[in-house]
């Protein structure tokens, strides 16, 4: 062979370097595509194959994605951020000042971190809303279900904790009120409150709570939970799609088989053959068969995550330009402002604590999460996967979108209807 | 029970058991035993200061002091709804954030509020000086005669 021939001189640089790092070179034959997908670290959480009803943007419209990136945005921009920031009640302020006027850049990585934080969070709600209404929580995805529930948490959370860190006016009235709901819990609720804050109001211990949490622990959770949310997307056989329309055809499972010419240099050589051994589905193993209807994820799969993931930075980026992150006045403990907002996204219950601050604040939201999370074992209907809609999930889907409709109808009415003294008024 | 098969099951109990002990004292830990922020037990002033009928806010302390007469007391300015300061009103106190009245002695009388504003230990130092205990509250209605 004239390749073993061609080792040993240094004329090999820096091709033998390169070869070591990308084992795989450039795919040409679907065998490559094939190993580009479990020779590659970055890549290996890819499946070989994915459906096409997985790629069609109208099935998916790519939020859990962009979830997922405004994470990464999130935790460079973040990361970058911390930087410059100090998490003390009498420099927090300045340093926001700081970021407007001395930083090289800082003015639009804190808009970025700002809104993608909001976008964060809009974005995994929007992606519950999208996997319900397609069924996609029904077995054996149940248990990924309740994973994304716990991430939607951490991700409030996360956003809460980070609204602090500024410690101006908007900051720290916020939080005291978003923590009193806390407090409000039975038995727990004061100590709950106590361990969060570090003292019995919201002063330096609190801030300091709020970053630990905000850079270190919820991040750590966050990473933990999306990489087993990944993991059993690919273990539990892709995103959930339609059963075969006639399960008994024989079109229900193919074979593919992968050609390529034995050696490059010899055309005469005959067409060796390869065929996927296995794909993992559910808790088995096909071998030898692969699902109809499905593309190679390179590149396919992959120029689909990089368009969604270039749209994500390019959104995030052209908010960033034209709306600055808000930056009231620094924390005045005397001066509450009247009324008094927490974060929109916690504004419907801020909304329901007016009515009662028990069942509003801590009854309606813990009997709510637990429907949430127990819905796939309450739901055990096999029909209407994998689509939008699905007629056989009417009643499913009529029940969660009153309970949407009625949490952004208190989320619109906290934001926009509510005054001084928190009384009704018209925004317009 | 055979051997094996208890030293199996005393080695779960282990196990589970130093779980659940390093998850209480995760907790214990971040419980604080002392506060650095603002102590409970604060000297306000002397009686004098504080004249009769007076109802004086302090809103860096989080208390209205209340004197008729003789008698002297300690309102809590912390809403019972969500934690905002009370103010000082015609008819008690309004809180500002939710609507919240209270009454001259702090009494529910509108809004959300669950509970009625607290009351604290007041006490008189050798010294002459006032001096209130946030972390015990009395019944309302109790004053300290000066």
């Amino acid at each position: 062979m004239s390749d073993e021939k061609k080792g040993n001189t240094l004329l090999e640089l820096p091709a033998n370097v390169v070869r070591s790092v990308f084992r795989n070179p450039l795919p040409s034959s679907d065998r490559g595509r094939a190993a580009t997908s479990f020779t590659n670290f970055f890549l290996h959480i890819q499946p070989v194959r994915v459906s096409r009803q997985a790629l069609r943007p109208t099935y998916t419209l790519g939020l859990g994605l962009i979830s997922f990136f405004l994470f990464v945005i999130l935790a460079v921009t973040g990361g970058l951020l911390m930087f410059y920031y100090v998490p003390s009640t009498t420099q927090a302020y300045d340093r926001m000042l700081d970021l407007r006027s001395s930083v090289a850049f800082g003015i639009i990585l804190r808009n970025m971190h700002r809104w993608a934080a909001h976008g964060m969070v809009a974005c995994v709600f929007l992606h519950m809303c999208r996997v319900f209404l397609t069924g996609s929580y029904k077995p054996p995805r149940e248990f990924n279900w309740v994973i994304g529930v716990g991430l939607f948490l951490l991700t409030l959370f996360s956003s809460f904790t980070g609204y602090l860190l500024p410690w101006d006016q908007l900051a720290f009235w916020a939080i005291t009120v978003g923590t009193s709901i806390a407090g409000y819990a039975p038995v727990i609720g004061h100590s709950v409150r106590f361990i969060l804050l570090g003292d019995s109001t919201v002063g330096q211990e609190a801030l300091l709570r709020f970053y630990v949490l905000h850079v270190v622990v919820l991040p750590i959770a966050l990473c933990l939970l999306v990489a087993v949310h990944f993991w059993r997307i690919r273990k539990d056989g892709g995103l959930a799609k339609p059963e075969p329309a006639t399960a008994a055809s024989p079109k229900g499972a193919i074979e593919v088989e992968i050609r390529e010419p034995a050696a490059a240099s010899s055309a005469s050589a005959p067409m060796r053959h390869f065929t996927i051994q296995g794909l993992v589905r559910g808790p088995l193993v096909k071998v030898g068969k692969l699902e109809e209807d499905t593309v190679f994820s390179w590149p396919n799969l992959l120029v689909a995550e990089l368009f969604v993931f270039f749209l994500t930075v390019a959104g995030v980026m052209a908010v960033s330009f034209f709306f600055n992150a808000p930056l009231e006045h620094p924390v005045n403990v005397m001066h509450p402002p009247n009324p008094a907002k927490a974060p929109w996204y916690f504004l419907g219950l801020q909304e329901q604590v007016s009515y009662s601050a028990f069942w509003g604040g801590v009854g309606v939201p813990a009997i709510e999460l637990l429907v949430l999370v127990l819905v796939p074992y309450f739901d055990r209907g096999k029909a209407g996967v994998g689509r939008w809609f699905a007629r056989q999930r009417v009643w499913a889907n009529v029940v969660f979108l009153t309970f949407v409709v009625i949490n952004i109808a208190l989320i619109v009415i906290g934001t926009f209807f509510r005054g001084a003294n928190w009384e009704f008024v018209s925004p317009f | 029970m055979p051997r094996r098969q208890f030293l199996g099951w005393l080695s779960g109990v282990g196990v589970v058991g130093s779980a659940v002990a390093a998850a209480f004292s995760t907790f214990v830990f971040m419980k604080p035993r002392t506060t650095y922020g603002q102590p409970n037990r604060f000297r306000i002033g002397r009686p004098e200061e504080f004249p009769s009928g007076s109802r004086m806010a302090i809103d860096t302390k989080r208390v209205c002091i209340v004197r008729e007469g003789n008698k002297v007391a300690a309102i809590s300015t912390t809403c019972t709804h969500l934690g905002c300061i009370v103010a000082p009103s015609a008819t008690g106190f309004q809180c500002p954030c939710h609507g919240s009245q209270f009454d001259v002695d702090g009494n529910v009388t509108g809004g959300p509020a669950p509970k009625p504003l607290a009351w604290y230990q007041v006490s008189l130092t050798p010294s002459g000086e006032l001096e209130v205990d946030k972390d015990s509250e009395i019944e309302m209605g109790t004053y300290l005669n000066v």
